[in-house]
């Protein structure tokens, strides 16, 4: 198997965007073949991970972002899985670079829906679940996460402020990042005080709907070698499923492909989660989060609510957990954040992260899932 | 779809399982080979992998096991808020259902463990009713 690495990364705001779908695609990849100082002609695929190119006129992405960079003869594919489209593209990505199928590849994920409207983005988005038992029966994807953060406070010795903390972190992280979607301060009382969208859950726990893209160039180390000192490892990559639909899960405080994934990332990588000095999980909710940074290995079963009340996951903490400002603050356009959150470990670990940099950082790590967590897939890099 | 065979169920269970929603049951699917059971929906064991089931009709009653109060609805429900989506357990069974229950505006309406039960399925898809 080749050795993988990242070796150039860019990435749009996040947050509403004028731009089309299209450009904004073609401008982060762009950002990408810049930041990795190759040439378009260079690249031999592309990976374009979307879920609702249609709500923008244009899927089929593939073909216009290669034709506008002007390799049109290039292959490339369009991938759709969700929230978790863009970490399952890169994987598909690093599994045909590994296999050495290509030297060097562009993965580019993207999202463009602010222009439809909150009703459009939630009911488009439930499509996402188990439909016939969720979304059929009125259950939002806030809706689903809440009823995870009731079973969480249910179980354990965790409040509603403890989730909170959550969100107010990811936005001190955020204001610190000049592509961030939010970029301000919140308290917890803010968070208490939004609306409760679906209870327990309030605005304030829900990351945002963004536009936005992001892409990175994926190549073999010997690529990465001849073009760049600035380059960063893949050393681990694991994937995995959980039971479509709540109902089929023996535990809603735990998310089994999560779980599934991160055993293979850490196995491949060779490492546990105590060699691991940050990480971007996906934190559509603040309970969220919460799972995650347990299901990770980061923090005992029910104690992950506590540690962040704390102030274990700030930047710099224990573990700096979300840097860039997570789903919550820096934004969520769901094609695009599995590749955004590569992008900001990528960032981290060259030096490029400005006033949010994890100090001493070499190993670092990505969890992305779709919907619920049905489908999950984790990353490691390792700096050179 | 005739030209598909199947040798053991139906390409799908969803209407007979929407029959029995609506009387107030669910339908399940007993493995004939280590016993696990399956809300009627699925084509092969998760514990053993077998094909091979008896249909088996459930009394609609349970617990619930979590839920949620949507207060901020996706189309079709704006005029049903609040209402809860929940997560029971039937009966004795090691089986979870999900649905959706009107009129619901507080925690303290729908307490964990409270007892509920399938009354229907429309365009809500599967209905519950508090006991």
């Amino acid at each position: 198997m080749e050795k993988v690495c990242v070796l150039g990364a860019g990435s749009t705001k996040y947050g509403k965007l004028d731009d089309s779908i299209s450009d904004i695609t073609i401008q982060a990849s762009v950002g990408a073949i810049e930041n990795a100082g190759i040439e378009p002609k260079e690249i031999q695929a592309g990976y374009i991970s979307n879920v609702f190119g249609v709500a923008d006129k244009q899927v089929h992405l593939g073909p216009v972002v290669m034709s506008n960079l002007g390799i049109s003869e290039c292959p490339s594919l369009s991938i759709e899985s969700a929230c978790g489209s863009g970490s399952v593209s890169f994987r598909e990505a690093f599994a045909n670079v590994a296999a050495g199928f290509y030297d060097a590849v562009l993965v580019t994920g993207t999202e463009k829906v602010t222009h439809t409207g909150t009703d459009w983005t939630t009911t488009y988005f439930s499509y996402c679940s188990d439909f016939f038992y969720e979304g059929q029966a009125g259950a939002s994807f806030p809706g689903l996460f809440a009823s995870m953060a009731r079973a969480y406070l249910h179980e354990f010795d965790a409040t509603e402020e403890d989730l909170a903390s959550v969100a107010v972190k990811n936005h001190e992280n955020g204001f610190l990042n000049p592509k961030a979607h939010f970029r301000k301060k919140i308290t917890i009382d803010d968070v208490m005080n939004s609306a409760v969208v679906a209870s327990p859950l309030k605005l304030y726990d829900c990351c945002p709907f963004s536009d936005g893209a992001s892409s990175v160039i994926l190549c073999n180390e010997k690529f990465a070698k001849e073009h760049s000192k600035d380059y960063v490892k893949v050393i681990g990559s694991g994937r995995g499923g959980s039971p479509a639909a709540l109902q089929g899960r023996e535990h809603l405080t735990t998310i089994p492909s999560t779980k599934i994934a991160a055993e293979a990332a850490y196995k491949m990588a060779g490492i546990t989660s105590k060699n691991v000095d940050f990480a971007e999980v996906h934190d559509c909710f603040t309970v969220a989060e919460v799972v995650d940074t347990e299901d990770l290995g980061f923090f005992e079963k029910g104690t992950g609510a506590t540690a962040a009340q704390n102030g274990e996951t700030k930047l710099n903490g224990s573990i700096s957990i979300n840097p860039s400002g997570g789903l919550k603050s820096k934004g969520h356009p769901i094609g695009a954040t599995g590749v955004g959150q590569i992008v900001e470990v990528f960032e981290q670990l060259t030096g490029q992260s400005g006033e949010r940099t994890v100090n001493d950082a070499k190993i670092g790590l990505t969890q992305n899932f779709g919907a619920t967590g049905a489908s999950c897939a984790v990353h490691i890099f390792q700096s050179v | 779809m005739q030209f598909i065979s199947f040798k053991v169920c139906k390409l799908s269970a969803k209407p007979e399982f929407i029959e029995a929603a609506k009387a107030g049951n669910v339908l399940a699917r007993k493995c004939t080979k280590c016993d696990d059971l399956h809300l009627a929906t699925v084509y092969f064991c998760k514990k053993c992998g077998s094909k091979e089931f008896e249909d088996s009709i459930l009394k609609g009653t349970g617990k619930v096991v979590t839920y949620t109060i949507m207060t901020i609805p996706p189309a079709g429900f704006e005029d049903l808020a609040p209402y809860a989506w929940v997560v029971m357990e039937l009966g004795d069974y090691d089986l979870r259902i999900s649905g959706f229950l009107a009129n619901i505006q507080k925690p303290g309406d729908l307490p964990i463990g409270a007892a509920v039960k399938v009354i229907d399925f429309d365009d809500r898809g599967i209905v519950l009713e508090k006991l």
